[in-house]
């Protein structure tokens, strides 16, 4: 448990490029959502802007769309990252989903039910965050190629337009809705962590939330520590 | 009404007019108002189709009256007969007489009559359209009432600077000011976009109305993005008569025509240099003006291939299953995706109870 009032060891959780690239997604994000909710306003919600509407209409398609951009620079950007950058390829490589997940899925359901009587011990990501990460993978890619396609309505058929706003419209739903119930209370609500996580500010970890979330994370990285202790000369060992 | 009624509302109006002061009005030569200014003049009738009771109000209000596009006319210009008291001789106001105003730019009597002849032969005239259905057509008061000039002349910047220049020729200060409303008020927009939807939406809403007449019921535009953008006040994007009647393309709502007679704006062969005017979808291609709906309706028996419809109806059938289909997938995602974590997320939290209690049963023990 959480070693209150002393001095915590910490680990880095996010690193500033992807604290960088959190930052731009999440505004983005939120600015798309709110956006592009507006156009699903009924009447006497729209109504109420009165005489501003037009000017509030004018604002809201320059928003989404300079968002649009944004999010899709970031997507682009992190394809890139996860490929290329060494940082990166250890994220993607904790981050692929393996057969363990499936039965860390299982065990933890059974604990939370009380057939267990501990947590599967969870890598960097548990199966949730796995699950979370690679569905904005999916979500970005069907709204970015439909909204693409809707921005250059003139060279599509209406059908098609048509297809687009209604899978536009779908994940727009689904992901801010697995958003609020989902990520929102895994890093706010989250008992754990109430009432936020702060990594995504400082990137840091403590130990003992790490020993709880992540202890085979935990493990790991200790040993690589050992590891860099050992080959570090003399007198220069990191005081834990 | 009965004729017992009928003889007791003329004692009762009767009465009212000759107990009133009778106030001179120079506008009114006709003596119309020495009844018709009282607010009280009224009378319950009978609908078109004799089913239920409509007020009607002959009161007519002086100030509202002269201020009015026909606030110049007098009144027999438009309701012809009445020459009798009471008005048993009285016929229906028919917008194609002449108005005994002489048109200034040729010289002859002024009249709508050419377009009311437009309008009949239109897709909502009784010869145009070719239904059988004559009293659901719109008249010209269906669209037009005799409105109000809104603009008051003196407010507007720089309409005194204009009147002065009118009043170094025209003599009548009155005259200039409503010269120059009538002017301003055709060169800006009649109505909002807003207005027009549900001036068009008052009908084309109405499934019976349009069942009747064979007319997909518009039902979906609200939903469009020119729909949203109207309501938000928008005046940059289209409204019903951008596209079916665009005055850019030598179109006039009274010449509307019915997307499937040729020549029509939202016509499969035209509908293209539609999406392109007014620098709207100016780049737009074929394939976007042609397989698809502006609009969505929810029925789809109208389009017909042999009529110049681009879409089958088994297109239109199975584009409709395909937008459904992917709304039914995200609903079922939805209800999985965020049911399946909220279950979690509240297991996690009755988790976190028990942990919770075993801790402080543990820290009890460990106390004593």
């Amino acid at each position: 448990m959480a070693a209150h009032g002393k001095k915590e060891r910490m680990f880095e959780r996010l690193t500033v490029s992807q604290r960088i690239q959190h930052v731009v997604l999440f505004v983005s994000t939120s600015l798309l959502i709110i956006t592009g909710f507006m156009l699903m306003g009924e009447r006497w919600a729209i109504d109420m802007f009165g005489s501003a509407g037009d000017s509030i209409f004018y604002w809201r398609g320059i928003i989404h769309r300079v968002a649009g951009v944004a999010v899709t620079v970031v997507c682009i950007y992190h394809i890139g990252y996860v490929f290329i950058s060494k940082e990166g390829r250890s994220w993607i490589l904790d981050m692929l989903p393996n057969l363990k997940d499936g039965s860390d899925a299982v065990q933890n359901v059974r604990y939370m039910l009380g057939f267990r009587k501990d947590r599967p011990a969870m890598d960097r990501f548990t199966y949730l965050e796995k699950l979370e990460y690679f569905s904005v993978w999916f979500g970005m890619f069907i709204v970015i190629v439909t909204g693409t396609m809707m921005w250059t309505e003139q060279y599509w058929p209406k059908f098609y337009l048509d297809v687009a706003d209604a899978f536009h419209l779908g994940e727009a739903t689904l992901a801010a809705l697995a958003i609020i119930v989902g990520h929102i209370f895994s890093v706010h609500y989250n008992p754990h962590v109430y009432p936020m996580n702060k990594a995504f500010i400082d990137g840091k970890i403590s130990e003992s939330l790490m020993k709880e979330e992540h202890p085979l994370w935990l493990e790991r990285e200790l040993a690589k520590l050992e590891e860099e202790n050992e080959n570090a000369p003399e007198g220069k060992q990191e005081d834990a | 009404m009965g004729g017992r009624g009928l003889i007791s509302f003329i004692a009762i109006a009767l009465c009212i007019c000759f107990l009133a002061p009778s106030a001179a009005l120079a506008t009114d030569d006709e003596n119309c108002l020495m009844c018709h200014k009282y607010p009280g003049l009224g009378r319950y009738a009978k609908d078109k189709k004799n089913l239920k009771a409509v007020k009607r109000i002959f009161y007519v209000n002086e100030e509202l009256f002269s201020g009015s596009y026909h606030g110049k006319l007098r009144c027999k210009s438009c309701h012809e007969g009445v020459e009798e008291i009471p008005h048993t001789d009285v016929k229906r106001v028919d917008c194609a007489t002449n108005c005994h105003l002489k048109d200034p730019s040729t010289g002859r009597d002024f009249s709508h009559k050419a377009i009311v002849e437009d309008l009949n032969q239109s897709a909502h005239g009784s010869e145009g359209s070719g239904s059988e259905y004559k009293d659901d057509l719109p008249t010209c008061k269906d669209c037009h009432s005799n409105k109000n000039y809104q603009n008051v002349v003196k407010e507007q910047v720089g309409a005194m600077k204009f009147l002065k220049v009118c009043l170094e020729c025209h003599e009548s200060e009155e005259w200039a000011e409503r010269f120059y409303e009538h002017m301003f008020y055709r060169a800006s927009t009649r109505r909002s976009s807003k207005q027009v939807v549900a001036l068009c939406s008052k009908c084309h809403a109405d499934q019976e109305k349009m069942d009747r007449h064979e007319v997909d019921v518009v039902v979906g535009f609200k939903d469009t993005f020119h729909g949203k953008a109207i309501l938000y006040g928008d005046e940059e994007v289209a409204n019903c008569l951008n596209c079916h009647a665009p005055y850019e393309m030598g179109f006039s709502p009274h010449r509307i025509k019915s997307r499937k007679t040729e020549g029509s704006p939202v016509h499969p062969d035209k509908k293209l240099e539609t999406c392109q005017q007014a620098g709207c979808h100016a780049g737009a291609t074929a394939a976007f003006a042609d397989k698809g709906k502006a609009h969505p309706s929810n029925i789809r028996v109208a389009a017909v291939d042999d009529q110049g419809e681009t879409l089958s109806q088994a297109e239109q059938e199975f584009q409709a299953w395909v937008l459904d289909m992917i709304k039914l997938f995200y609903k079922v995602l939805i209800i999985a995706v965020v049911g399946g974590l909220g279950t979690h997320r509240l297991l996690d939290l009755y988790a976190t109870r028990r942990e919770h209690k075993i801790a402080h049963r543990a820290s009890k023990m460990g106390g004593h």
